[in-house]
């Protein structure tokens, strides 16, 4: 009985979306031919079509929160992306502005692939290991930990260069929104790492400046008498870049693979490599992470990094999706993000959490939204119905349920018994913490 | 890199001119952007005027510092297009205590002791809309269909001006129904988009769109071609009118019709030039809508280059 509690409990959060989906199924409108619309593939696809722009916003939120810390500028960075995006699609006179993207992409582009090719090459260094039942874990020679990945990193950037420098000008529209507006956005990101990493500033405080800054950038960028970048058919949105926001096969939705893609992408990095590892490390006690060896600072930048160019993409998705970028596309998008990341169950306090819940928190916002659209309920409403619907779902995320029940069975027999945290044999601080951490890696997985 | 350079900067102030201050409440859409650009451009029919634009970037306090600025400045005439009423109105009496003559634009302050209002009639434009729409439903009396109608902000004066002004004509018509039940697009183009995808999805036939501003309409027309309907859908109308916007959507076909809803910005100049020369003004100047359709689309496009 206290096991299927115990199972009830850790799993509350893919429950409440089933009943979501339960809910929609039952209430939802049907088609004259007697369909179900909320069931109907075209509207399951929509929905995950809308919510892949939050989502990968979402991603990267997940990750500097898991952190310890907070990124205040993703809709701002997500505007200077659409902007930049919409104007190498647009003005021939972006051909010129490309000479500083080009190199700022290969530069950040490089250092990235060298700072995750570190994490990545040590963690499976260390998975091999593992496997191979031996529980000592090799201690990587300083040419295996430097070399291997720097060396990587070297011939990704070469390469990447390479890759850019060859399609110019050719497809350059194309290769603008792909490669540069991301990067962009990246470098954004990496300033955001750099002021809380060397800079010492409080998340919070630099992400704040950057949300500002980067709104007048991209209006800088965009010039003053552009309010919206429209993109038209028949500019440089050639026929590749419009397949961006056409259907996989006609099966997915080309935004919602971006959006999987990064979430079992970064899932599977925080699950298996050395940067997951010591990611919920130092989001746990960044004392701690620091008194033991790990390199906190390269940690912190690599995430607020990936933040960028996860809002970098996700700005490329909008102008295609929407046809247009505007420096405030991605006005009160952070909020959104830091929602679904918080009723997945990623605490604001760092440490605890993991893509998987983000991942069901994005959708049931999304879900959410379609319910109440396909309803028809006013505008109005649905913003309260949304705001409780927050409350509720972290009200219910943050209690136990296996408590919340055992407690109202104790009152209902009478019996005074004790908390039941208290009853558990105690443990030493760290081996629960570690144990903690544990059952939050498997709930991730 | 010139895009980099200070937008705001400009030649030091000529001596002997008369100043205007324009208090502009945000450049970040694009019918403010659209009047920006008419009154500067009005102000090179004046030699004799130094027009000082500043960006209250949506937000009240910063256009209430702003107009202090202004005012400090000793301008000869304020035009000001608040971005609501009520927190204006202290800065514009201030102003007006200072003996300065003040102009407003767009939306009006609550006193009645300024020189002039300059606005559009949004429940004019809406009943404009209104008529058009039961036109081309097949008439008085007779106009049948189903319109998705597409709010802008809910908390809006426009958005709920063009509504009634639209229902004044369209409620008439038994056969009209309408598919949304106060949905707003919060006049952004991706809102809107995503609205109209759920509408598609929710209803077989929809015969009109109805967008309380251009890139609505065009948002919606957008998720009605993702979805392979935009044949079935006639008619999708706007409001706003703006060059690069509404007219260029209606010439393409994409929409039927917009309305336009002109900036005050040319004029706002106009009568403060008149305003210098010492004449007497009127208190209000309404300007007036028109008919934006396929016909006379390409003649606007023409004449504004």
């Amino acid at each position: 009985m206290k096991a299927l509690f115990r199972l009830l409990s850790r799993t509350k959060l893919y429950w409440g979306l089933l009943l979501i989906c339960l809910i929609g199924a039952v209430i939802s409108p049907q088609t004259s031919s007697g369909h179900n619309i909320f069931l109907s593939y075209g509207n399951l696809t929509d929905v995950l079509r809308q919510v892949s722009i939050t989502g990968l916003v979402a991603t990267g939120m997940t990750m500097v929160i898991l952190l310890g810390g907070i990124d205040l500028s993703v809709g701002s960075v997500m505007g200077f992306s659409t902007v930049i995006c919409a104007m190498l699609l647009t003005k021939p006179g972006w051909t010129a502005a490309s000479v500083i993207g080009v190199p700022a992409a290969i530069l950040v582009g490089g250092a990235t692939v060298a700072l995750a090719a570190r994490f990545v090459f040590a963690g499976l260094a260390r998975g091999r290991d593992v496997s191979a039942g031996r529980r000592r874990e090799i201690s990587l020679t300083r040419w295996q930990s430097t070399g291997i990945p720097g060396l990587l990193g070297l011939v990704a950037a070469i390469a990447i260069g390479w890759w850019t420098m060859s399609q110019v000008p050719a497809k350059f529209g194309v290769l603008g929104a792909l490669v540069i507006a991301p990067c962009l956005a990246m470098v954004l990101g990496g300033i955001n790492g750099l002021l809380i990493v060397a800079g010492r500033l409080q998340p919070f405080i630099a992400t704040l400046a950057m949300m500002v800054s980067a709104l007048g950038i991209s209006r800088l960028t965009a010039g003053s008498d552009n309010a919206v970048v429209p993109v038209y058919t028949g500019t440089n949105a050639t026929e590749a870049f419009e397949l961006l926001r056409s259907m996989l096969w006609g099966v997915l939705p080309v935004p919602s693979v971006f959006f999987l893609a990064a979430i079992g992408l970064f899932g599977a990095i925080l699950r298996f490599t050395t940067f997951g590892r010591y990611a919920y490390a130092i989001g746990g006690n960044i004392e701690a992470a620091k008194l033991s060896g790990i390199k906190v600072a390269q940690v912190q930048l690599t995430a607020y990094l990936l933040s960028g160019l996860l809002a970098g993409i996700a700005g490329v998705l909008f102008v295609a999706q929407y046809r247009q970028g505007k420096p405030d596309a991605g006005t009160g998008l952070e909020l959104d993000a830091i929602a679904a990341v918080v009723i997945g169950g990623t605490s604001l306090m760092g440490g605890r959490g993991g893509l998987a819940g983000t991942f069901v928190g994005v959708l049931i916002f999304g879900l959410l939204s379609d319910i109440l659209q396909l309803q028809n309920i006013d505008s109005n409403v649905q913003l309260v119905m949304k705001g409780l619907i927050i409350v509720c779902t972290v009200l219910v995320q943050e209690q136990n349920l296996g408590q919340l029940v055992a407690r109202w069975r104790f009152r209902r027999s009478g019996e005074a018994q004790a908390d039941p945290r208290t009853a558990e044999p105690h443990r030493p601080p760290s081996a629960a913490k570690a144990q903690l951490a544990r059952e939050d890696l498997d709930e991730a997985s | 890199m010139t895009i980099y350079l200070p937008v705001g900067w400009t030649p030091a102030r000529a001596a002997g001119k008369s100043k205007v201050g324009f208090s502009q409440c945000t450049t970040l859409e694009p019918w403010r952007v659209q009047f920006n650009k008419d009154i500067q451009a009005e102000a090179k029919n004046h030699p004799d005027i130094d027009l000082i634009i500043t960006d209250g970037q949506d937000k009240t306090e910063k256009q209430v510092a702003d107009c202090d600025n202004l005012i400090v400045q000793q301008v000869n005439v304020l035009l000001i297009s608040p971005k609501e009423s009520a927190g204006l109105t202290g800065v514009v009496e201030k102003g007006i205590d200072a003996k300065i003559p003040v102009i407003v634009l767009d939306r009006n302050v609550d006193t009645k002791r300024i020189t002039q209002f300059i606005g559009g009639d949004n429940v004019a434009i809406g009943k404009a809309a209104g008529e058009h729409a039961v036109k081309l439903l097949g008439g008085p009396g007779k106009a049948a269909g189903n319109v998705v109608e597409i709010w802008g902000g809910m908390g809006t004066q426009p958005a709920h001006d063009r509504h009634d002004g639209f229902h004044a004509f369209t409620d008439k018509e038994k056969g009209i129904k309408y598919l949304l039940n106060n949905q707003s697009g919060d006049w952004k183009q991706d809102k809107a988009y995503d609205i109209m995808t759920t509408a598609l999805r929710n209803n077989e036939k929809i015969d009109m769109v109805y967008g309380h501003n251009d890139p609505m309409a065009y948002g919606a027309y957008l998720a009605a071609k993702d979805a392979g309907r935009d044949k079935d859908i006639k008619f999708i109308i706007g409001i706003d009118g703006l060059p690069d916007e509404g007219v260029t959507w209606v010439s393409k076909g994409q929409l039927t019709a917009t309305f336009l809803y002109a900036t005050p910005g040319a004029e706002g100049l106009r009568q403060a030039a008149k305003l210098l020369k010492g004449e007497k003004l009127e208190p209000v100047i309404t300007l007036p809508t028109m008919l934006i359709t396929k016909e006379n689309a390409s003649e606007i496009l023409k004449k504004n280059g």
